[in-house]
């Protein structure tokens, strides 16, 4: 059995896009630029774990998943599955094995089924590119299981159906069984819930919760909401303009977070009090810069409120302020 | 429940609201007979899942309905005068003048050919009859009003950034100083923090303006920030009313306690996931009784065949048979 | 297809066809067109049980240029041919043409379309420029020079497939000048389709490129592709018609084009005979039902132009 640390590595990744130079910036001879939407970051995800990647839009939490995923090629940096470096495998066959084990869900579940194919189609698609059965019956059992597992019963009603003949809630299910269907051991959820209603949330998170618990799954679940993060996660990572601002477990980065960044996040999030009482803390101010323009120094020192003349300059490396809880920021400690 | 006093008086009064829509010839009841009302400077909430009719029950008192929608009864009165909502014409002089919208989605809103000075500008001389450099100068003050510098005014859609854009709607749906501001969804597809600004602005602006706000989301802790009072919707119908403290301190429907149990907080530091089973139901096969029963875990055998009716709690209402019983039992015991 | 969808019937897709058919027919043009069509493909399935072989100056039945009788029903020609019988034969040939010319004009069209989109970059590059040369190159006059040359150079005996050699040349040149206007519009649609989550979510399930052009974008082109096919025919009827017209055409498989060529040569039109010219009806009758139900389902398919019910 592998080492539990080994299971999924990043180590420096970094995913840049680069911007098309107008024919004047490449006559004068300017360098071409590009929009740094994962930056180098170092996270790893331990075997059955649930993490959460938290971050605003911009902050390049869907670029780690799509990179997880093989959808984004990395810069540079690499990506270890289970010791394997997978950042330079490419082509469907080559990654074959690798889809095997890390599956995604995504936020739009409208969006990810194909308007054309019915949920058996959707659902046995991965069983078939990736040669996992033999024969008619044991695909439509391995698709029956799945459904089951998505908490669609009984699947065989829904084998015909289209995806708008669904309701969120169900289409929602169906990308998850897709996904299940392979038995992968890691899956990168991309905001699963927030498209749906608030009712229908809760039953989505519970069939990825039990999913851990039954096949010890692990789960990068990638959202902008703290306290989606703090319920399904035991760790969270903050990320801002495509950097780890801070990773802790849950609690710490809920209860007791270092980063000015995850303190003004937590503070903007509105929260339900029984008393009816309100903090009114000042909420930050300003937005999050266009990730092909990166300030100098720690990236966040222009809307800190607590940044001074180091910020300005040198890059802060990540600190550890507790056991297992590290923020990238000078005044931490 | 409404004060009566005359300096008091509900500035906005919805009576008995039913809307429904027709489609393909078939006609299904939207939002069924809906009442509140709402005083001059107060914050609601108006929450509900899709399909709840809180966004029909909104577009109905801005008299913005759609084509295909049908005011089947009730009526909907401004200052104690009755507006005719299913009147595109009739209802021309009162719209933004005295109700406007915030939408949800601002670039879909804008015209992104023109300056963002101009867009505010056009209601100004439309409504107001003012001419150019008055409107110019009141757009300004608008542009200041609502934190944004006024030469930034010069700017295309594209150019400003989401929370940027919804302040300019906020902007224009200022324009023509009306009472009542509707704000659908309107920090939606906003990140957390431009979130918390964009709430901050509107609390802001209604001390400051006096303003009526009437907030439609789904988002129930958004609402527990930046309302007085909550209505929650369920399947086209209010079934329950009362301040955020009530509401959030003791929930009184089965529907409000699930949907607040739903919600992560982490505050009460319990990490269990509780849900609602099923799902919500669609217009057109709504439940008999109450819409709720078939979800409810508290469901009796009247709530399948009888509609509870709205009825007063405290200084709240709700829509439920089970507190009707509590009430009588009270009542009962008292005698 | 795939097995899958073979263990349990399609009762879904039945479902959704089924609609589709309803929301398809319940519009005027779609009945008008379907209904002239019908008419057509009956004629140029069976025109020897309807109208007897094919009348050649041999074995003519009547007068020179006699108006409709009760036995020559649309008249005769200059050399006495039942004009009836040639019109249902000249059916045949000008369908088959027209159809066969609209499916390699197709094929070649949405292959060339997909790849570019869905490949981009160099690819795309390359396969753009071959289609904006044949897109901008006037193609009635390419067939026209094509066409002679290729007859000349494969000569008019024997048969390719079943088909006389000069028939399949204006096949294959209609359908290589056609091709251009389907690729692209599958590109554009393609370059749209590939940015949708479902085809990530195909590639993270571990599907090949060859099947996500095939599962996945194809069946969403299935609309424009037949929309704008049932355009190419009509176009194809036009440009078959024309060929045939300036004597490109089989005189020995008369399509209508053929027939009014001769009409023309015969002086028909000068001489009043009104009735030698009923092939052009059938071209204007055919080009005009298949316009109607490219229109009807680019409607039925095109959600965004539905009119509000």
């Amino acid at each position: 059995m592998p080492d539990n640390a080994n299971f999924l590595r990043l180590e420096g990744l970094q995913v840049h896009f680069p911007i098309q130079g107008g024919l004047f910036d490449r006559v004068l001879g300017r360098p071409p630029r590009a929009v740094r939407a994962v930056d180098g970051i170092d996270l790893n995800i331990r075997r059955g774990e649930i993490v959460a990647l938290v971050g605003e839009s911009g902050s390049g939490k869907t670029t780690v998943g799509r990179a997880i995923t093989k959808l984004a090629q990395p810069t540079s940096g690499r990506l270890l599955f289970e010791d394997e470096d997978m950042s330079s495998v490419r082509g469907s066959s080559a990654l074959r094995p690798y889809r095997h084990r890390v599956q995604m869900i995504f936020q739009d579940a409208y969006q990810a089924l194909n308007p054309r194919h019915t949920v058996f189609e959707i659902v046995a698609e991965p069983l078939r590119s990736l040669q996992l059965v033999e024969g008619g019956k044991q695909l439509a059992d391995r698709v029956s299981e799945a459904l089951a597992a998505a908490g669609l019963n009984p699947p065989g009603d829904f084998f015909s159906r289209f995806p708008h003949e669904l309701s969120g809630g169900q289409r929602q299910r169906v990308v998850i069984a897709g996904a299940l269907a392979v038995k992968p051991k890691l899956i990168v959820a991309d905001e699963p819930v927030s498209m749906l209603d608030v009712s229908i949330r809760a039953q989505i998170l519970q069939v990825l919760v039990d999913l851990r618990a039954k096949h010890n799954m692990a789960l990068l679940f990638i959202t902008h909401d703290l306290p989606l993060a703090w319920l399904i996660a035991d760790r969270i990572a903050v990320l801002y303009l495509g950097k780890l601002v801070e990773i802790g477990s849950a609690d710490e980065i809920t209860f007791n977070p270092h980063h000015p960044y995850t303190v003004a996040l937590r503070n903007a999030t509105p929260q339900i009090r029984s008393d009816a009482s309100r903090v009114g803390l000042p909420a930050l101010q300003g937005e999050v810069p266009s990730a092909a323009r990166v300030p100098k120094g720690c990236r966040f020192h222009p809307r800190c409120p607590v940044a001074f003349h180091r910020c300005k300059e040198e890059e802060p490396p990540a600190i550890e302020v507790a056991a297992n809880h590290t923020a990238a920021c000078w005044l931490a400690t | 429940m409404i004060n009566s006093s005359q300096d008091n008086a509900p500035l906005l009064e919805v009576d008995r609201l039913s809307v429904d829509y027709g489609l393909k010839g078939v006609s299904s009841r939207a939002i069924d007979r809906v009442s509140f009302a709402l005083r001059a400077g107060e914050a609601v909430g108006l929450v509900g899942e899709s399909g709840s009719g809180k966004t029909t029950t909104a577009m109905a008192i801005a008299g913005l309905l759609s084509p295909n929608a049908r005011v089947s009864g009730g009526e909907v009165r401004y200052r104690g005068k009755r507006l005719p909502i299913d009147d595109d014409a009739a209802m021309r002089p009162h719209r933004w003048s005295e109700t406007s919208v915030v939408f949800q989605g601002a670039m879909n809103a804008l015209n992104p050919v023109h300056r963002i000075i101009k867009q505010i500008a056009e209601p100004c001389v439309l409504k107001l009859g003012m001419s150019r450099v008055e409107a110019t100068a009141r757009a300004r003050e608008l542009l200041e009003l609502v934190g944004i510098p006024a030469d930034r005014g010069a700017a295309y859609p594209h150019e400003l950034s989401g929370g940027m854009r919804q302040r300019v709607m906020i902007a224009m749906a200022l324009a023509c100083r009306p009472s009542i501001v509707i704000g659908d969804e309107p920090t939606t597809a906003l990140d957390v923090i431009t979130q918390a600004q964009i709430l901050k602005l509107l609390g802001d602006l209604r001390s400051q303006l006096n303003l009526a706000l009437i907030l439609i989301t789904h988002d129930l802790s958004v609402v527990a920030e930046a309302c007085d009072r909550v209505m929650i919707m369920y399947s086209g119908r209010l079934v329950e009313d009362g301040t955020v403290a009530e509401i959030f301190g003791k929930p009184k429907h089965p529907y409000t306690r699930l949907l607040i149990d739903s919600i992560p907080n982490p505050a009460n530091g319990k990490k269990v996931i509780r849900h609602i089973p099923g799902d919500p139901p669609s217009l057109v096969n709504r439940p008999s009784g109450c819409a709720f029963h078939p979800r409810c875990p508290s469901a009796m055998g009247v709530c399948q065949t009888e509609v509870p009716s709205l009825t007063g709690v405290g200084r709240g209402r709700v829509a439920c048979h089970l507190h009707r019983f509590l009430q009588e039992d009270k009542v009962a015991a008292h005698a | 297809m795939s097995e899958g969808t073979v263990r349990y019937p399609p009762r879904g897709r039945a479902r959704a066809i089924k609609s589709f058919l309803r929301q398809f027919l319940g519009r005027g043009g779609a009945q008008a067109g379907v209904l002239c069509l019908v008419f057509f493909l009956v004629l140029a399935a069976v025109p020897n049980i309807l109208v007897g072989p094919l009348q050649t100056a041999i074995n003519a039945t009547g007068d020179f240029l006699a108006p409709p009788s009760s036995q020559h029903l649309l008249g005769t020609d200059d050399v006495g041919r039942d004009v009836l019988n040639l019109v249902v034969h000249g059916a045949r040939i000008s369908l088959t043409i027209a159809v066969l010319a609209t499916v390699i004009s197709l094929v070649f069209g949405t292959t060339v379309g997909i790849s570019a989109g869905y490949y981009g970059g160099r690819v795309d590059v390359w396969l753009m420029r071959l289609t904006d040369f044949f897109f901008v190159m006037p193609s009635f006059v390419l067939a026209l020079v094509i066409t002679p040359v290729i007859l000349e150079v494969w000569g008019r005996g024997g048969d390719i497939f079943g088909f006389r050699p000069s028939l399949f040349v204006i096949i294959v040149v209609i359908g290589m000048t056609s091709w251009a206007f389907v690729a692209r519009i599958v590109r554009s649609q393609t370059l749209s389709l590939k940015e949708r989550t479902f085809v990530d979510r195909a590639r993270v399930v571990g599907s090949s490129n060859i099947v996500i052009m095939v599962k996945h974008i194809l069946p969403n082109l299935v609309p424009q592709i037949t929309a704008n096919g049932a355009l190419v025919v009509a176009g194809a009827i036009y440009v078959e018609t024309s060929l045939s017209f300036l004597g490109l055409g089989d005189p020995l498989q008369p399509s209508w084009g053929t027939l009014l060529a001769l009409a023309q040569r015969a002086g028909a039109a000068s001489a009043g005979a009104w009735w030698d010219l009923s092939p052009g009806v059938c071209v204007l009758t055919v080009s005009l039902s298949f316009v109607l139900i490219g229109n009807a389902l680019d409607d039925t398919f095109n959600p965004r132009r539905r009119v509000i019910p």
